[in-house]
C-alpha cells in the first residue's frame, strides 16, 4: 500500500467529516437567521429577536491591530511558515459594547459571549522578498480609545485633512515593527519564510444582523460576578500563598484590607457602576474641575443606562449572534457553509472509497 | 468484512445521518417558527390590551368639552367594547383597525379644540396612544412577517412531507377582511 496515499485518503475522511459538522452547525444558524422575522428596535419586545442595523460605538471603540482601524470587534491572526510548516503566532479576538440603530431607535449590544459571523477584512502574506503586504498598519498604541458622539464624528467628517499627510500619530508605522506584534517571532526576511495576516472586524457605520435576546438592562446577569474577590480569597487556599500574605502583613508591606490600601477606590462600584457608600473626602486634596454641561449631558447619556431599558445580550438558553451585513446575507454566508459540509460529505465518502480500494489492493 | 463493504456501510450511514439531520432539524426549525408566532401574537395582544385600558382615560378626559362631538366619542367606545382577546385573529384584526380608525377620528376632532388640546392629561394620553398605535402596528407588521416565513417553509421541502404527517396548517395573518372592517362593532355601553 502506498502509505502517502492513505494518509491523504484518511486525512480526506477526517476532513470531510469536519467540515460536514461545521455546515450542520451554519444550516441550523442559517433556518435561525432566515426564520426570524426581523423587529424594528422602537417596538422590540422581550425575548429573543433578530435586529439589522448600523453600528455606533458605545463608550470605547477598539484600535484593530493588523490596520489601526477604528472597530467595535475584530479578530486579527498571524501564522508564520518556515516553507514546511504554518504555526500561529498571534491571534487575538476581542469586542467591547456599541449601539444598533435602524430607522426607528437604538439598542445598546452587549457582546459578552456572542459568536461573531464576520469575513476576514484584510487577509494578505508577505511577498517572496519578505517585503510586508500593502495596507498593513500594526498598530503601536493602546488598543483603545475613545468613541466620537454623533456631533464630534459629523465634524470629524466635514474637517479637510491635508493630503499626503502620512500616518496620524499613534497608528502603525515603522517603528511598530521593533515593538509591537512581531517582537515575538522570528524576523524576515529568512528564504522560505512568509507570514499570513488576517483580520476581521466590524466598524462603525456598517450593518449587521444581530440574533439574540431583549431584556431589561437591570436583568443583564452583572458581569461584576466574574470578580474573584466575591468567591472568598481563592489565593488564601494555597498553604504557600496563605502563609507568605501573612507574611507580608506582618512585615507590614501588605495593608490588612483593601480600604487600608485603596482608600476610595476600594469601595465596591466606585470606578465603574455606582458606588455602594460615600466616599471619605480629603479637605486638602484638589478639588476636580467639573464637567462643562455638554461634556456631562455627553457622559451622561454614554453611561447611564435606565433601569427598564431594553439591551441585546446573550441569554441563558439563547446564544448572540452577530453576523455582518443584512439577515439575508448572513443567512446564505451560513447556507454556504453547508452547501460546503455537504461537498465535505462527498471528499469523506470519496476517500473512504479510495482508502477501501488501497486496502483491497493489499489484501490480493 | 472487506474493505469495499466498509466504505459503502460508512457512505450509507454517512447519508443516513444528513437525511436524519434534515429531518430533526426542519421539524425543530418549524416547531420554533409555531413558537415566534405566538409569541408575536402575544406581544401584540399586550399593545392592544394596553390600548384598550388607555382609552376610556382619553375618552373621559374630553367628553366634558367636546359635548358636540358625541359620535365621534361613541365609535371610539364601541371599538373598545368589541375587543375580545380570545375571538379568532381576523375578527381581532377588524376590532383592532376600527379602534384605530375612531382614534384618529378623536384626534382629529381634538385639533378643532385647543383648549382640549392644552390640557396637560389630554395631550400627555395622546402622546401615549399614538405611541401603543405605532407599536401595535409595527408588531402586527412583526408578526404578518412571521407567519409569511412559517406558511412559506411548510409549503417548501423538506417540510411539505412533515406538514402532512403533523397536521401543520397555514396560520392567519393579521388583517381585516373588507367584510370585517365594514362589520358594525357591539354596543356603546359594552364593556366600556
Amino acid at each position: 500500500m502506498d502509505f502517502q496515499a492513505a494518509a491523504f485518503a484518511a486525512a480526506g475522511v477526517i476532513v470531510g467529516l469536519v467540515l460536514l459538522v461545521r455546515g450542520f452547525g451554519g444550516y441550523r444558524t442559517a433556518a435561525a437567521i432566515a426564520d426570524t422575522a426581523p423587529s424594528r428596535i422602537a417596538s422590540a419586545a422581550v425575548g429573543e429577536i433578530l435586529v439589522s442595523g448600523v453600528v455606533e460605538p458605545a463608550e470605547l471603540t477598539l484600535i484593530s491591530p493588523l490596520q489601526s482601524a477604528p472597530c467595535v470587534f475584530y479578530r486579527a491572526r498571524i501564522d508564520q511558515s518556515d516553507g514546511e510548516t504554518m504555526s500561529n503566532g498571534y491571534h487575538e479576538e476581542r469586542s467591547v459594547g456599541f449601539r444598533v440603530r435602524d430607522e426607528s431607535g437604538e439598542l445598546r449590544v452587549f457582546p459578552r459571549g456572542a459568536r461573531f459571523d464576520i469575513p476576514n477584512r484584510f487577509d494578505e502574506h508577505t511577498g517572496a522578498f519578505g517585503d510586508e503586504p500593502a495596507g498593513l498598519r500594526l498598530r503601536a498604541g493602546p488598543a483603545f480609545a475613545q468613541s466620537l458622539d454623533h456631533d464630534a464624528q459629523v465634524a470629524a467628517l466635514l474637517t479637510v485633512h491635508p493630503a499626503g499627510g502620512g500616518l496620524p500619530s499613534g497608528r502603525g508605522g515603522p517603528g511598530a515593527w521593533s515593538a509591537g506584534l512581531l517582537s515575538g517571532m522570528p524576523g524576515l526576511p529568512v528564504r522560505g519564510r512568509t507570514r499570513r495576516y488576517s483580520e476581521a472586524r466590524i466598524e462603525p457605520g456598517e450593518v449587521v444582523t444581530i440574533l439574540g435576546r431583549a431584556m431589561p438592562f437591570d436583568q443583564l446577569p452583572d458581569p461584576a460576578s466574574a470578580d474573584l474577590a466575591e468567591g472568598g480569597d481563592p489565593l488564601g487556599s494555597d498553604p504557600e500563598i496563605a502563609a507568605d500574605i501573612a507574611a507580608a502583613r506582618a512585615s507590614g508591606v501588605l495593608e490588612s484590607n483593601p480600604a487600608e490600601a485603596w482608600g476610595n477606590a476600594a469601595i465596591p462600584g466606585f470606578g465603574i457602576g455606582r458606588p455602594i457608600r460615600e466616599p471619605e473626602l480629603d479637605e486638602a486634596a484638589n478639588e476636580p474641575a467639573l464637567a462643562e454641561p455638554g461634556d456631562a449631558a455627553r457622559i451622561e447619556r454614554t453611561f447611564e443606562i435606565e433601569p427598564d431599558a431594553l439591551i441585546l445580550a446573550a441569554g441563558p438558553d439563547s446564544p448572540l449572534v452577530i453576523s455582518f451585513g443584512g439577515p439575508a446575507a448572513a443567512a446564505g454566508r451560513h447556507q454556504r457553509e453547508f452547501l460546503i459540509g455537504l461537498l465535505g460529505a462527498v471528499l469523506a465518502i470519496g476517500s473512504a472509497m479510495a482508502l477501501a480500494i488501497m486496502a483491497a489492493g493489499v489484501d490480493r | 468484512m472487506s474493505p469495499a463493504t466498509m466504505a459503502a456501510l460508512f457512505a450509507v450511514i454517512l447519508l443516513a445521518i444528513i437525511v436524519g439531520f434534515l429531518v430533526l432539524s426542519t421539524y425543530n426549525a418549524v416547531i420554533a417558527l409555531r413558537l415566534r408566532i405566538d409569541k408575536a401574537w402575544a406581544n401584540i395582544d399586550v399593545a392592544l390590551k394596553q390600548r384598550f385600558d388607555q382609552l376610556p382615560n382619553l375618552v373621559e378626559a374630553v367628553r366634558g368639552v367636546m359635548t358636540w362631538e358625541q359620535d365621534v366619542l361613541s365609535d371610539v367606545a364601541r371599538a373598545r367594547a368589541a375587543y375580545s382577546p380570545t375571538a379568532p385573529i381576523p375578527e381581532q384584526a377588524a376590532t383592532s383597525v376600527a379602534t384605530s380608525a375612531a382614534v384618529r377620528s378623536l384626534f382629529a376632532v381634538v385639533e378643532r379644540y385647543p383648549e382640549v388640546r392644552s390640557a396637560g392629561n389630554v395631550m400627555a394620553l395622546q402622546e401615549e396612544i399614538e405611541r401603543l398605535e405605532g407599536i401595535i402596528a409595527d408588531r402586527r407588521e412583526l408578526y404578518n412577517d412571521q407567519v409569511y416565513r412559517y406558511n412559506a417553509r411548510i409549503a417548501q421541502l423538506p417540510a411539505v412531507f412533515l406538514a402532512s404527517m403533523f397536521g401543520w396548517r397555514a396560520r392567519p395573518f393579521f388583517e381585516a377582511s373588507d367584510a370585517e372592517r365594514l362589520r358594525p362593532t357591539a354596543a356603546l355601553d359594552q364593556g366600556a
